[in-house]
């Protein structure tokens, strides 16, 4: 009997041809998987919320109040006016039954204002005192109180929450790297859902603007101060890339603006109403005096 | 003793079959090992801590086997086997067992 | 932006892991040929029972262990692979080497304790996971006979 150990040819058990083909079609398929799967649970998610009657969202929001109470008198009348403010222009918009629109004052000086569940809007300090006419003001109202007609806020949040639960099921089965990598392309995807809802929103408050001023002035004012700000605080000291901010670039809302009073023949020009008192005396915190 | 995982040996006669007989050990890495692993992992490729790590557990797994061989009486093991699985975050459990036997001259 | 950083250090990973990698792999499927050639006097068989029963034969356990650990390229594709199924070629080549390499091990410990053949040989694979550092180990054992009688070589 004969014994012997024969070699057997290689590239059977394994195969030697370059990895990087796959690698490269695998990528291209997990990022288009991923992209449909996000989008399409957005879609719905984002579809479903809003319709869900505002009495459960407001059930939901008056567990948390995100805003403590103005603390000194300037403060109080402050928030009196913005509600002051918020209430007029409210009155032209059909809101969803049930809601109340409450406006809070921060003093941070944040240069921002947001719209969250329950009706409230919030606007900070830092915010307040580079606007100079109620024009401005308004724009920025308006649009805060457009994210509230709109239900943004609670689509935002079933949206969130959708795609969270989705990517959180996937990635329980990849490997470590490659489900932070996907995590991160999925947040992506989102970004777009956002930007879409502020360009509704400039929509409607442009509508509103020019119902109450007779002019979109105020909207090219506000757009102006953002472009003013400090290097730090603009949204152009990052390359100026739409895919990944949350809010379209401020040229392009300019010109969105542009576009729709060109479209609804409403003057682009007008004369400026003076802020409310209390309002157009504050000013940024290094500024103040002790 | 006479360890093989052969049901028999040539030239030899089993004369008695004395039972199972099991040598385990768990061992852990300490954490030397881990950081390098951890960097070995990018680049892939032989982690010879582990190796010997695995290596000193098997040999230890078998001198234990031996040892209850050694206890009942028998001169050999033969049919051994091993099992190895991963019992905690850097720990192996290690088992071998096999027949111990007495062998004699036919 | 922490995205496009992000993004920087995951391709820069994965490049080491490829070139590193497949350069690392390269050299040991050399070595591993190179050393099969040398050790292709000691025979490796898998069935139980020796050829010669009669002989008698001095019999001992012998072994070879290897662990590996995959690069952070094959890491990374077979996280994609989940996704979609099918086959894991990036593994394919590392379980291979893996087990060409215990073989080898195991006939390094035969032949220097004398033997030249080696029957009833075994695989086993196991994964150890370490942490975040995934590894496998393959361990391959079998029975090494030595012929007893000088005139009786096999």
């Amino acid at each position: 009997m004969r014994l012997e150990n024969r070699r057997p040819a290689e590239g059977i058990n394994a195969s030697h041809e370059n990895p990087l083909a796959e690698f490269a079609w695998l990528v291209a398929g997990s990022l288009a998987l991923l992209g449909a799967v996000v989008a399409a649970i957005a879609l719905a998610a984002e579809w479903i919320a809003p319709r869900l009657p505002y009495r459960y969202e407001a059930r939901l929001a008056a567990r948390f109040d995100p805003v403590p109470a103005p603390k000194s008198d300037e403060a109080r009348r402050v928030q009196a006016e913005l509600q002051a403010l918020a209430d007029r222009l409210a009155a032209r918009m059909a809101l969803p039954e049930g809601m109340t629109v409450r406006v809070g004052y921060r003093e941070e000086g944040i240069v921002n204002a947001y719209a969250t569940l329950g009706g409230r809007t919030v606007f900070f300090r830092g915010l307040l005192s580079r606007l100079d006419s109620e024009d401005a003001l308004a724009m920025v109202m308006a649009h805060e109180l457009a994210h509230l007609k709109l239900r943004h806020p609670a689509a935002a949040l079933g949206r969130g929450a959708a795609v969270g639960i989705v990517l959180s099921a996937i990635s329980a089965d990849l490997g470590r790297a490659a489900a932070g990598a996907l995590g991160q392309a999925g947040l992506v995807t989102l970004f777009a859902f956002s930007r879409e809802q502020e360009r509704a929103a400039d929509a409607e408050a442009l509508r509103v603007l020019a119902a109450e001023y007779g002019h979109v002035g105020g909207a090219i004012d506000l757009f102006d101060a953002f472009a003013r700000l400090p290097a730090a605080q603009r949204d152009d000291h990052v390359p100026a890339i739409e895919f990944v901010r949350t809010h379209p670039l401020t040229a392009h809302r300019v010109a969105a603006a542009v576009e729709w009073a060109g479209a609804n023949g409403v003057a682009v020009d007008g004369a400026r109403r003076p802020l409310p008192a209390a309002i157009a005396a504050v000013r940024p915190r290094e500024e103040r005096a002790s | 003793m006479i360890v093989s995982n052969l049901e028999l040996i040539p030239g030899k006669r089993v004369a008695a079959h004395l039972g199972l007989v099991q040598g385990s050990t768990v061992r852990a890495k300490h954490v030397g090992r881990d950081i390098f692993a951890s960097l070995k992992n990018i680049v892939g490729g032989e982690l010879k801590g582990y190796t010997e790590l695995m290596q000193e557990a098997r040999q230890e797994a078998i001198d234990r086997m031996i040892a209850e061989a050694e206890s009942i009486g028998a001169n050999a093991i033969l049919n051994v086997r091993f099992a190895t699985t991963s019992i905690a975050v850097g720990a192996a459990e290690i088992l071998a067992y096999g027949s111990a036997v007495r062998l004699e001259n036919p | 932006m922490d995205a496009f950083v992000e993004l920087a250090i995951l391709v820069a990973l994965l490049a080491t892991g490829f070139f590193v990698g497949s350069a690392i792999e390269r050299r040991h499927y050399a070595s591993i040929r190179a050393r099969e050639a040398r050790y292709a006097d000691v025979l490796a068989f898998g069935f139980r029972f020796p050829a010669d029963r009669v002989t008698p034969q001095r019999a001992f356990l012998v072994t070879g262990t290897v662990v590996v650990s995959a690069d952070y390229f094959k890491s990374f594709v077979a996280g994609l692979r989940n996704l979609f199924g099918g086959r894991l070629r990036a593994y394919e080549t590392l379980l291979e080497r893996a087990r060409r390499e215990a073989l080898l091990r195991l006939k390094e410990d035969a032949r220097r304790r004398g033997a030249r053949m080696v029957v009833c040989v075994r695989f086993e694979t196991t994964s150890i996971t370490a942490g975040w550092a995934p590894s496998i180990e393959v361990f391959a054992y079998g029975t090494a006979l030595i012929p007893e009688r000088a005139d009786r070589a096999a």
